[in-house]
Protein backbone atom coordinates (compact mmCIF):
# COMPACT_ATOMS: atom_id res chain seq x y z
CA UNK A 1 0.00 0.00 0.00
CA UNK A 2 0.99 3.33 -0.69
CA UNK A 3 0.30 6.95 0.63
CA UNK A 4 -1.25 9.13 -2.20
CA UNK A 5 -1.63 12.95 -2.60
CA UNK A 6 -4.96 14.42 -2.04
CA UNK A 7 -5.53 15.66 -5.65
CA UNK A 8 -4.26 12.98 -7.09
CA UNK A 9 -6.79 10.81 -5.49
CA UNK A 10 -9.40 12.94 -6.20
CA UNK A 11 -8.80 13.08 -9.77
CA UNK A 12 -8.39 9.42 -10.42
CA UNK A 13 -11.74 8.56 -8.49
CA UNK A 14 -13.47 11.63 -10.26
CA UNK A 15 -12.81 9.97 -13.25
CA UNK A 16 -13.54 6.40 -12.19
CA UNK A 17 -16.77 7.43 -10.61
CA UNK A 18 -17.71 9.48 -14.05
CA UNK A 19 -17.14 6.21 -16.42
CA UNK A 20 -18.67 3.76 -14.04
CA UNK A 21 -22.23 3.15 -14.45
CA UNK A 22 -24.58 0.78 -15.43
CA UNK A 23 -23.88 -1.58 -12.54
CA UNK A 24 -20.44 -3.53 -11.48
CA UNK A 25 -18.69 -0.72 -10.40
CA UNK A 26 -16.67 -1.77 -7.77
CA UNK A 27 -14.81 -3.34 -10.91
CA UNK A 28 -13.79 0.30 -12.05
CA UNK A 29 -12.52 0.99 -8.66
CA UNK A 30 -10.30 -1.95 -8.72
CA UNK A 31 -8.86 -1.34 -12.34
CA UNK A 32 -8.41 1.95 -11.44
CA UNK A 33 -6.29 1.46 -7.94
CA UNK A 34 -5.30 -2.08 -8.65
CA UNK A 35 -4.94 -3.03 -11.96
CA UNK A 36 -3.79 -0.01 -13.41
CA UNK A 37 -1.97 1.83 -10.96
CA UNK A 38 -0.61 -0.69 -8.40
CA UNK A 39 -1.72 2.07 -5.59
CA UNK A 40 -3.21 -1.12 -3.62
CA UNK A 41 -2.52 -5.18 -3.79
CA UNK A 42 -5.48 -7.68 -4.81
CA UNK A 43 -5.68 -8.35 -0.94
CA UNK A 44 -5.87 -5.11 0.28
CA UNK A 45 -8.60 -4.41 -1.82
CA UNK A 46 -10.64 -7.66 -1.13
CA UNK A 47 -9.94 -6.68 2.61
CA UNK A 48 -11.82 -3.22 1.71
CA UNK A 49 -14.48 -4.59 -0.20
CA UNK A 50 -15.59 -7.14 2.27
CA UNK A 51 -15.32 -4.60 5.06
CA UNK A 52 -18.17 -2.90 3.29
CA UNK A 53 -20.33 -5.64 2.28
CA UNK A 54 -20.43 -5.98 6.59
CA UNK A 55 -20.94 -2.28 6.93
CA UNK A 56 -24.58 -0.95 6.67
CA UNK A 57 -24.95 2.05 3.63
CA UNK A 58 -24.16 2.10 0.05
CA UNK A 59 -21.73 -0.54 -0.85
CA UNK A 60 -20.31 2.06 -3.16
CA UNK A 61 -20.11 5.13 -1.53
CA UNK A 62 -18.59 2.93 1.18
CA UNK A 63 -15.62 1.65 -1.19
CA UNK A 64 -14.33 4.97 -1.86
CA UNK A 65 -14.12 5.26 1.51
CA UNK A 66 -12.60 3.26 3.07
CA UNK A 67 -10.17 2.81 -0.24
CA UNK A 68 -9.61 6.59 0.45
CA UNK A 69 -8.73 6.56 3.73
CA UNK A 70 -6.20 3.47 3.37
CA UNK A 71 -4.70 5.67 0.57
CA UNK A 72 -5.17 9.75 1.94
CA UNK A 73 -6.20 9.66 5.85
CA UNK A 74 -9.54 11.25 6.42
CA UNK A 75 -9.51 13.69 3.91
CA UNK A 76 -8.84 10.90 1.43
CA UNK A 77 -11.87 9.56 2.73
CA UNK A 78 -13.70 12.31 2.65
CA UNK A 79 -12.91 13.50 -1.12
CA UNK A 80 -12.96 9.89 -2.73
CA UNK A 81 -16.75 9.75 -1.42
CA UNK A 82 -17.42 13.48 -2.77
CA UNK A 83 -15.81 12.72 -5.61
CA UNK A 84 -17.68 9.15 -6.59
CA UNK A 85 -20.91 10.46 -5.79
CA UNK A 86 -21.40 14.69 -6.57
CA UNK A 87 -21.09 13.90 -10.30
CA UNK A 88 -23.74 11.44 -10.21
CA UNK A 89 -26.14 13.10 -8.08
CA UNK A 90 -25.76 16.78 -10.52
CA UNK A 91 -26.24 14.27 -13.33
CA UNK A 92 -29.64 12.46 -11.68
CA UNK A 93 -30.57 15.83 -10.80
CA UNK A 94 -30.92 17.09 -14.24
CA UNK A 95 -32.49 14.18 -15.48
CA UNK A 96 -34.83 14.03 -12.68
CA UNK A 97 -36.02 18.29 -13.10
CA UNK A 98 -36.23 17.15 -17.49
CA UNK A 99 -38.40 14.07 -16.55
CA UNK A 100 -40.79 16.30 -13.84
CA UNK A 101 -41.11 19.17 -16.22
CA UNK A 102 -42.03 17.62 -19.45
CA UNK A 103 -43.76 14.82 -18.22
CA UNK A 104 -42.95 12.32 -20.25
CA UNK A 105 -43.31 11.95 -23.66
CA UNK A 106 -44.39 8.67 -24.66
CA UNK A 107 -41.72 7.94 -26.43
CA UNK A 108 -39.77 8.29 -23.58
CA UNK A 109 -42.24 6.58 -21.79
CA UNK A 110 -41.54 3.23 -23.82
CA UNK A 111 -37.66 3.74 -23.78
CA UNK A 112 -37.82 3.60 -19.52
CA UNK A 113 -39.98 0.87 -20.14
CA UNK A 114 -37.49 -0.99 -22.18
CA UNK A 115 -34.31 0.00 -19.80
CA UNK A 116 -36.13 -0.99 -16.82
CA UNK A 117 -37.00 -4.45 -18.35
CA UNK A 118 -33.28 -4.97 -19.39
CA UNK A 119 -32.33 -3.44 -15.55
CA UNK A 120 -34.73 -6.78 -14.32
CA UNK A 121 -31.76 -8.60 -16.52
CA UNK A 122 -28.71 -6.69 -15.02
CA UNK A 123 -29.88 -7.35 -11.15
CA UNK A 124 -30.78 -10.82 -11.69
CA UNK A 125 -27.42 -11.50 -13.11
CA UNK A 126 -25.71 -9.58 -10.54
CA UNK A 127 -27.72 -11.61 -7.65
CA UNK A 128 -26.74 -14.99 -9.51
CA UNK A 129 -23.23 -13.80 -9.63
CA UNK A 130 -22.89 -12.87 -5.95
CA UNK A 131 -24.49 -16.23 -5.10
CA UNK A 132 -21.36 -18.10 -5.59
CA UNK A 133 -19.05 -16.11 -3.19
CA UNK A 134 -22.03 -16.19 -0.43
CA UNK A 135 -23.40 -19.74 0.04
CA UNK A 136 -20.44 -21.23 1.39
CA UNK A 137 -21.08 -22.17 4.51
CA UNK A 138 -24.08 -25.20 4.74
CA UNK A 139 -27.09 -23.90 5.48
CA UNK A 140 -26.22 -20.45 3.96
CA UNK A 141 -28.72 -21.20 1.53
CA UNK A 142 -31.61 -21.29 4.04
CA UNK A 143 -30.58 -17.79 5.05
CA UNK A 144 -30.61 -16.26 1.74
CA UNK A 145 -33.78 -18.22 0.49
CA UNK A 146 -35.45 -16.99 3.87
CA UNK A 147 -34.37 -13.77 3.83
CA UNK A 148 -35.30 -13.77 -0.11
CA UNK A 149 -38.89 -14.53 0.93
CA UNK A 150 -39.51 -12.40 3.79
CA UNK A 151 -38.44 -9.18 2.07
CA UNK A 152 -39.45 -10.51 -1.64
CA UNK A 153 -43.03 -11.88 -1.75
CA UNK A 154 -43.94 -11.21 1.80
CA UNK A 155 -42.86 -7.54 2.16
CA UNK A 156 -41.59 -8.01 5.61
CA UNK A 157 -39.85 -4.83 7.07
CA UNK A 158 -36.47 -5.39 6.24
CA UNK A 159 -35.20 -4.18 9.80
CA UNK A 160 -37.23 -7.31 10.96
CA UNK A 161 -35.90 -9.46 8.83
CA UNK A 162 -32.45 -8.82 9.32
CA UNK A 163 -32.74 -8.72 13.49
CA UNK A 164 -34.43 -12.42 12.88
CA UNK A 165 -31.86 -13.44 9.98
CA UNK A 166 -28.96 -13.01 11.80
CA UNK A 167 -28.30 -14.77 14.70
CA UNK A 168 -30.06 -17.38 12.40
CA UNK A 169 -26.90 -17.14 10.43
CA UNK A 170 -24.14 -16.31 13.04
CA UNK A 171 -25.33 -19.73 14.71
CA UNK A 172 -23.92 -21.12 11.34
CA UNK A 173 -20.53 -18.84 10.58
CA UNK A 174 -19.69 -18.79 14.83
CA UNK A 175 -16.06 -19.51 15.71
CA UNK A 176 -15.44 -23.17 17.02
CA UNK A 177 -12.49 -24.38 18.51
CA UNK A 178 -12.10 -27.58 16.50
CA UNK A 179 -13.47 -26.85 13.13
CA UNK A 180 -11.58 -24.56 11.07
CA UNK A 181 -13.14 -20.86 10.41
CA UNK A 182 -15.20 -20.62 7.34
CA UNK A 183 -13.99 -18.35 4.93
CA UNK A 184 -14.96 -14.89 4.89
CA UNK A 185 -16.92 -14.22 1.76
CA UNK A 186 -14.73 -12.45 -0.16
CA UNK A 187 -15.54 -13.69 -3.58
CA UNK A 188 -13.43 -11.87 -6.06
CA UNK A 189 -13.87 -8.42 -7.17
CA UNK A 190 -16.95 -8.66 -10.06
CA UNK B 1 -42.93 16.33 11.97
CA UNK B 2 -42.59 18.11 8.78
CA UNK B 3 -42.42 16.43 5.80
CA UNK B 4 -39.12 17.06 4.91
CA UNK B 5 -37.99 16.19 8.24
CA UNK B 6 -39.80 12.82 7.73
CA UNK B 7 -38.39 12.62 3.81
CA UNK B 8 -34.72 12.61 5.49
CA UNK B 9 -35.20 10.55 8.70
CA UNK B 10 -37.00 7.77 6.30
CA UNK B 11 -33.48 7.70 3.85
CA UNK B 12 -31.03 8.08 6.86
CA UNK B 13 -32.49 4.56 8.18
CA UNK B 14 -32.78 2.92 4.80
CA UNK B 15 -29.18 4.02 4.01
CA UNK B 16 -28.80 1.99 7.21
CA UNK B 17 -30.52 -1.18 5.84
CA UNK B 18 -28.32 -1.57 2.68
CA UNK B 19 -26.27 -4.23 3.47
CA UNK B 20 -24.48 -6.05 1.27
CA UNK B 21 -25.14 -3.63 -1.33
CA UNK B 22 -28.11 -0.79 -2.69
CA UNK B 23 -30.09 -3.40 -4.03
CA UNK B 24 -31.23 -4.83 -0.76
CA UNK B 25 -32.82 -2.40 0.71
CA UNK B 26 -35.23 -1.48 -3.09
CA UNK B 27 -38.18 -3.50 -1.28
CA UNK B 28 -38.39 -1.56 2.26
CA UNK B 29 -37.65 1.77 0.18
CA UNK B 30 -40.43 1.20 -2.20
CA UNK B 31 -42.73 0.31 0.51
CA UNK B 32 -42.19 3.62 2.57
CA UNK B 33 -42.01 6.18 -0.16
CA UNK B 34 -44.73 4.16 -2.11
CA UNK B 35 -47.11 2.79 0.00
CA UNK B 36 -46.58 4.29 3.16
CA UNK B 37 -46.12 8.21 2.46
CA UNK B 38 -46.96 8.31 -1.19
CA UNK B 39 -44.19 10.80 -2.44
CA UNK B 40 -43.65 9.02 -5.84
CA UNK B 41 -45.88 6.12 -7.59
CA UNK B 42 -45.15 2.65 -8.14
CA UNK B 43 -44.66 3.56 -11.74
CA UNK B 44 -41.95 6.62 -10.88
CA UNK B 45 -40.34 4.51 -8.71
CA UNK B 46 -39.18 2.24 -11.43
CA UNK B 47 -38.32 5.28 -13.45
CA UNK B 48 -36.75 6.65 -11.06
CA UNK B 49 -34.24 3.36 -10.72
CA UNK B 50 -33.93 3.75 -14.57
CA UNK B 51 -32.70 7.09 -14.29
CA UNK B 52 -29.88 6.47 -11.43
CA UNK B 53 -28.60 2.83 -13.78
CA UNK B 54 -28.14 5.96 -16.76
CA UNK B 55 -26.58 8.53 -14.40
CA UNK B 56 -22.77 7.96 -13.12
CA UNK B 57 -22.21 6.84 -9.13
CA UNK B 58 -24.17 4.46 -7.38
CA UNK B 59 -27.79 3.44 -8.02
CA UNK B 60 -29.17 4.48 -4.18
CA UNK B 61 -28.85 7.93 -5.75
CA UNK B 62 -32.35 7.20 -6.51
CA UNK B 63 -32.75 9.02 -3.07
CA UNK B 64 -32.64 12.66 -5.00
CA UNK B 65 -35.19 11.66 -7.42
CA UNK B 66 -37.40 10.36 -5.02
CA UNK B 67 -36.46 13.69 -2.70
CA UNK B 68 -36.74 16.53 -6.09
CA UNK B 69 -40.28 14.27 -6.58
CA UNK B 70 -41.51 14.81 -2.83
CA UNK B 71 -40.15 18.46 -2.30
CA UNK B 72 -37.87 20.28 -4.84
CA UNK B 73 -34.74 20.63 -4.69
CA UNK B 74 -34.36 20.90 -0.75
CA UNK B 75 -35.71 17.31 -0.75
CA UNK B 76 -32.93 16.19 -2.96
CA UNK B 77 -30.49 17.43 -0.83
CA UNK B 78 -31.66 16.32 2.22
CA UNK B 79 -32.64 12.96 0.94
CA UNK B 80 -29.33 12.74 -0.69
CA UNK B 81 -27.51 13.75 2.18
CA UNK B 82 -29.38 11.54 4.84
CA UNK B 83 -28.65 8.63 2.55
CA UNK B 84 -24.77 8.97 1.84
CA UNK B 85 -22.95 11.26 4.69
CA UNK B 86 -23.73 8.92 7.77
CA UNK B 87 -23.32 5.80 6.42
CA UNK B 88 -20.04 6.85 4.81
CA UNK B 89 -18.99 8.73 8.24
CA UNK B 90 -19.66 5.46 9.61
CA UNK B 91 -17.67 3.93 7.62
CA UNK B 92 -14.39 6.32 7.41
CA UNK B 93 -14.74 5.72 11.44
CA UNK B 94 -14.59 2.15 10.99
CA UNK B 95 -12.22 1.76 8.14
CA UNK B 96 -9.68 3.53 10.84
CA UNK B 97 -10.40 0.86 13.25
CA UNK B 98 -11.10 -2.47 10.97
CA UNK B 99 -7.19 -4.22 10.89
CA UNK B 100 -7.90 -4.72 14.73
CA UNK B 101 -11.27 -5.58 14.73
CA UNK B 102 -11.07 -8.29 11.86
CA UNK B 103 -8.40 -10.22 14.18
CA UNK B 104 -11.57 -10.84 16.46
CA UNK B 105 -13.25 -14.32 15.57
CA UNK B 106 -16.85 -13.02 16.09
CA UNK B 107 -16.38 -10.44 13.78
CA UNK B 108 -14.84 -13.22 11.28
CA UNK B 109 -18.10 -14.74 11.70
CA UNK B 110 -20.33 -11.81 11.20
CA UNK B 111 -18.80 -11.30 8.16
CA UNK B 112 -19.68 -14.61 6.61
CA UNK B 113 -22.95 -15.02 8.54
CA UNK B 114 -24.08 -11.26 6.53
CA UNK B 115 -23.11 -12.78 2.79
CA UNK B 116 -26.24 -15.16 2.45
CA UNK B 117 -28.18 -12.19 4.41
CA UNK B 118 -26.89 -9.72 1.42
CA UNK B 119 -27.59 -12.24 -1.27
CA UNK B 120 -31.46 -13.03 0.39
CA UNK B 121 -31.83 -9.26 -0.08
CA UNK B 122 -30.52 -8.70 -3.23
CA UNK B 123 -32.89 -11.15 -5.08
CA UNK B 124 -35.63 -9.44 -2.82
CA UNK B 125 -34.90 -6.36 -4.73
CA UNK B 126 -34.92 -7.72 -7.45
CA UNK B 127 -37.94 -9.49 -7.31
CA UNK B 128 -39.72 -5.92 -6.32
CA UNK B 129 -38.33 -4.13 -9.46
CA UNK B 130 -39.45 -7.23 -11.38
CA UNK B 131 -42.98 -7.15 -10.26
CA UNK B 132 -43.49 -3.57 -11.58
CA UNK B 133 -41.20 -3.37 -14.48
CA UNK B 134 -42.17 -6.82 -16.37
CA UNK B 135 -45.77 -6.87 -17.11
CA UNK B 136 -45.94 -8.55 -20.26
CA UNK B 137 -44.18 -11.32 -22.57
CA UNK B 138 -42.50 -8.41 -24.28
CA UNK B 139 -40.41 -6.67 -21.02
CA UNK B 140 -40.20 -10.46 -19.63
CA UNK B 141 -38.45 -11.77 -22.67
CA UNK B 142 -36.39 -8.29 -22.85
CA UNK B 143 -35.11 -9.12 -19.17
CA UNK B 144 -34.60 -13.12 -20.21
CA UNK B 145 -32.54 -11.58 -23.31
CA UNK B 146 -30.74 -8.88 -21.18
CA UNK B 147 -30.08 -11.33 -18.55
CA UNK B 148 -28.46 -13.78 -20.83
CA UNK B 149 -25.71 -11.39 -22.29
CA UNK B 150 -24.69 -9.86 -19.46
CA UNK B 151 -23.91 -13.60 -18.05
CA UNK B 152 -22.17 -14.20 -20.92
CA UNK B 153 -20.30 -10.68 -20.88
CA UNK B 154 -20.64 -9.86 -24.39
CA UNK B 155 -21.54 -6.49 -23.57
CA UNK B 156 -20.86 -3.69 -20.64
CA UNK B 157 -23.99 -3.26 -18.42
CA UNK B 158 -24.68 0.14 -20.08
CA UNK B 159 -25.09 -1.08 -23.45
CA UNK B 160 -26.98 -3.63 -22.62
CA UNK B 161 -29.88 -1.19 -20.44
CA UNK B 162 -29.40 1.58 -22.99
CA UNK B 163 -30.05 -1.19 -25.72
CA UNK B 164 -32.78 -2.39 -24.19
CA UNK B 165 -34.13 1.44 -23.84
CA UNK B 166 -33.77 1.30 -27.86
CA UNK B 167 -36.10 -1.87 -27.95
CA UNK B 168 -39.04 -0.68 -25.52
CA UNK B 169 -39.15 2.25 -27.87
CA UNK B 170 -39.41 0.16 -30.91
CA UNK B 171 -41.89 -2.59 -29.72
CA UNK B 172 -44.17 0.68 -27.99
CA UNK B 173 -43.54 -1.26 -25.12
Amino acid sequence: MMRVRLARLIQVFLLTGLSSFGGGRSAHLHDAVVVRRGWLTNAEFLQSFTLCQVLPGPNFSNLAVTLGYRLAGAGGAAGAAASVLVPGAIVLLILTVIYSRTGLAEDARHFLHGMGAAVVGLLLMTAARLARGALRVPGAVVVAALTFLSVGPLRINTAVVIGVMLPLSLLLTRPRRQAPLPAPPAEPPP
Amino acid sequence: MSDLALLGWTFLWLSFLAVGGGLGVLPEMQRQVVTIHHWVTAQQFVDGYSLAQLSPGPNMLIAIFVGYRAHGLPGALVAGVAMFVPAATLAAFIARHWDSLRERPWVRAAEGALAPIGLGLMAGGAYTLTRSAVYDAFTAGLALVAFAILWRGFLPPIAVVLLGGVAGWLARA
